[in-house]
């Protein structure tokens, strides 16, 4: 695992920050969508069942993260389920960043899986996709 | 004075403090902060400079106004008021919230706790089942595109059409629980897929269902309080808070992601990316407008329906219909939302996000029933505290936009909390306090846990003083549902 997320106290009281930190672009993307299956439910608690393919690019890798992780947030609701784990590829063509991605989970129910909190959206709030010192990191605040 | 901000506050009342347009470049007019000093000094940074940012955007009006419960949010803080002139002003889903008509609502009963008390766990459970409460979950209307088209334009009304009310509750909401001017074609089926299927569901985050208690002591003011239908002598109420769920939530992501990128066009810059905003006579901006009171519409269906499965849980566990136990409703007020309303100033889009309108008795928009006592303005504490049923005055017409708090307000972020308690553990103080709670998440529990939230008592003290709100009664928890 080349990424690390850690979730911001100070910041947001109502809501849930998170940074997400990796050697490149593909692995922040990994760290941030990771900190959103968790925030929604525990995914070791939540079986397979239900799949999703997820194909989108961008010029801008910051709005395509944003793009991304709004669109996890989106088929909780729409299809009423919980994610076990979204296993993803990032690749670059000439300017172009391409996603590869499966959300892959479960219809929500309490009686089996750890549920936490309901994501409403991804918000602009604070957030800033950035390289420093040779590493990726992103801050993203969740309107929960 | 020790404050959270290197900005200068000044003192215009003992809850009243202003922030001066010299403060920060681009304030177009000063803002001001409603608390007793404590609650000042112990309000987070964030509120300060957000209600500042507010100040800047084109078109507002006299002040960028924050509530005692106030703190730090995105673009706008909690407890955020602000009105812009319809003409040359904007409006702004930030200044709304994501969980658009987010508010509360209380119905009373003639029961009284020692009628409850030995039937509690037993209706906390009925509750639990028919009120689906937590991430994702689902109610059970089903509806056809078309059906939740009219639920986007009649809002509570659709309800009572289809059985899940009473004629009369139309009259105890605020606008009627219909919200007119509505264009389903301004959303889109992106939003409508996320919460087609979410009609009669909690949520989660600081969303409940709470019975509570009213007891002779805790009235503030009898006469009110039983034009209100509040009695007293350990009465039985219930409480809920919740909004448009996804459905409103990707309302707000649609037109952020839209407001982004028009904004250039229409030269608007702002502080924060969520002020994201567009001119409120801009095709963009009212069709944010009319998406915005669809998704009011669907959170007055949303209470409604959650309404109707609590009558039908009272009715199931004490042998009675809902009407021969009394179960009117109070009140419906909603506390994220954007409302155009007449001021001396003219026609003003003001915006309410965490803050409630409080319309004085000499509101001409108030029915009729109301208009002796004000509108009744429905404040949620913690789960583990207490709540306050309030009324607005004409004081908070002239002063904030006819606008007060919402609830308690947080003081320490959901990571804090949960490696403060854990959920668990909170349950089972509650319990030994007489308060049972059902919660979807321990986790979700434990963010929620009173030391996280300021006193609402002091918040509640700050607004009555401040004459923009008076006190009626204060509701004291024994049943908590969570998601």
């Amino acid at each position: 695992m080349a990424w690390t997320v850690r979730f911001l106290e100070k910041i947001a009281l109502a809501d849930i920050g998170f940074e997400a930190e990796g050697e490149s672009v593909e692995e922040v993307f990994r760290g941030a969508t990771q900190a959103v299956l968790e925030t929604m439910a525990t995914p070791s608690t939540v079986s397979g069942g239900w799949e999703r393919a997820i194909e989108r690019s961008d010029l801008d890798p910051s709005a395509l993260l944003f793009d991304w992780l709004s669109e996890v947030v989106y088929w909780k609701d729409a299809a009423g389920v919980v994610y076990r784990e979204a296993p993803l590829t990032l690749t670059r063509e000439g300017d172009v960043w391409l996603l590869h991605a499966r959300l892959i989970g479960a219809p929500v129910d309490y009686l089996t899986q750890e549920l936490h909190a309901d994501v409403k959206g991804v918000t602009k709030h604070l957030y800033e996709l950035k390289q420093t010192g040779g590493r990726w990191k992103v801050r993203v605040v969740l309107d929960v | 004075m020790n404050l959270n901000t290197d900005m200068t506050v000044n003192r215009i009342t003992d809850e009243i403090w202003e922030i001066p347009i010299s403060e920060k470049p681009g304030m177009l007019v000063p803002a001001r902060i409603y608390a007793t000093k404590g609650i000042l000094q112990a309000m987070d940074s964030g509120v300060f400079d957000q209600v500042t940012n507010v100040a800047c955007l084109p078109g507002i009006s006299r002040y960028a106004l924050c509530m005692p419960d106030g703190h730090w949010g995105y673009g706008f803080p909690i407890g955020g008021v602000a009105a812009f002139d319809v003409q040359d002003g904007v409006i702004s889903p930030g200044g709304v919230g994501y969980d658009i008509n987010c508010g509360m609502r209380l119905i009373r009963t003639d029961l009284t706790l020692a009628d409850v008390q030995p039937h509690l766990e037993q209706l906390m459970t009925e509750l639990f089942r028919k009120v689906p409460a937590g991430v994702g979950a689902s109610g059970f209307v089903r509806l056809s595109g078309e059906e939740f088209g009219r639920v986007m334009t009649h809002g509570a009304k659709w309800c009572v059409e289809r059985g899940y009310g009473w004629h009369r509750d139309l009259v105890r909401m605020e606008e009627g629980g219909c919200i007119e001017g509505t264009d389903p074609s301004s959303v889109t089926d992106h939003a409508i897929k996320r919460g087609i299927n979410q009609l009669g569901t909690l949520g989660s985050g600081n969303h409940y269902l709470e019975v509570q208690v009213v007891s002779n002591e805790r009235i503030f003011d009898p006469v009110t309080a039983a034009a209100l239908g509040i009695t007293g002598n350990e009465q039985i109420v219930v409480m809920v808070h919740c909004g448009s769920r996804g459905f409103g939530h990707q309302v707000a992501s649609d037109y952020l992601k839209r407001f982004e990128k028009s904004m250039r066009r229409y030269g608007i810059t702002v502080q924060d990316q969520q002020l994201a905003c567009a001119p409120f006579r801009s095709p963009e901006g009212q069709e944010y407008f009319s998406a915005m009171n669809c998704a009011a519409n669907t959170a007055f269906a949303n209470r409604q329906v959650i309404t109707h499965q609590i009558r039908e849980s009272f009715a199931t566990v004490f042998g009675q219909s809902a009407e021969s136990l009394g179960m009117e409703l109070v009140y419906d007020v909603a506390h994220n939302i954007a409302k155009v309303e007449r001021y001396p100033e003219g026609d003003l889009v003001v915006h309410r996000k965490g803050a409630t309108r409080a319309f004085g008795p000499g509101s001409p928009e108030l029915p009729e029933m109301f208009r002796q006592t004000g509108q009744p303005v429905i404040c949620g504490g913690s789960m583990e505290s207490g709540s306050y049923l309030l009324v607005g005055t004409d004081q908070a017409v002239r002063d904030t936009f006819g606008s007060t708090m919402h609830g308690a307000g947080r003081t320490m972020s959901r990571a804090q909390a949960k490696k403060t308690i854990r959920g668990a553990q909170l349950q089972e103080q509650m319990k030994q306090r007489g308060i049972l709670v059902k919660a979807v998440s321990m986790s979700g529990l434990a963010e929620e846990a009173g030391l996280a939230y300021k006193n609402i008592s002091e918040v509640v003290e700050s607004v009555d003083r401040a004459g923009i709100t008076k006190k009626v009664a204060e509701l004291r928890p024994i049943g908590n549902i969570k998601g």
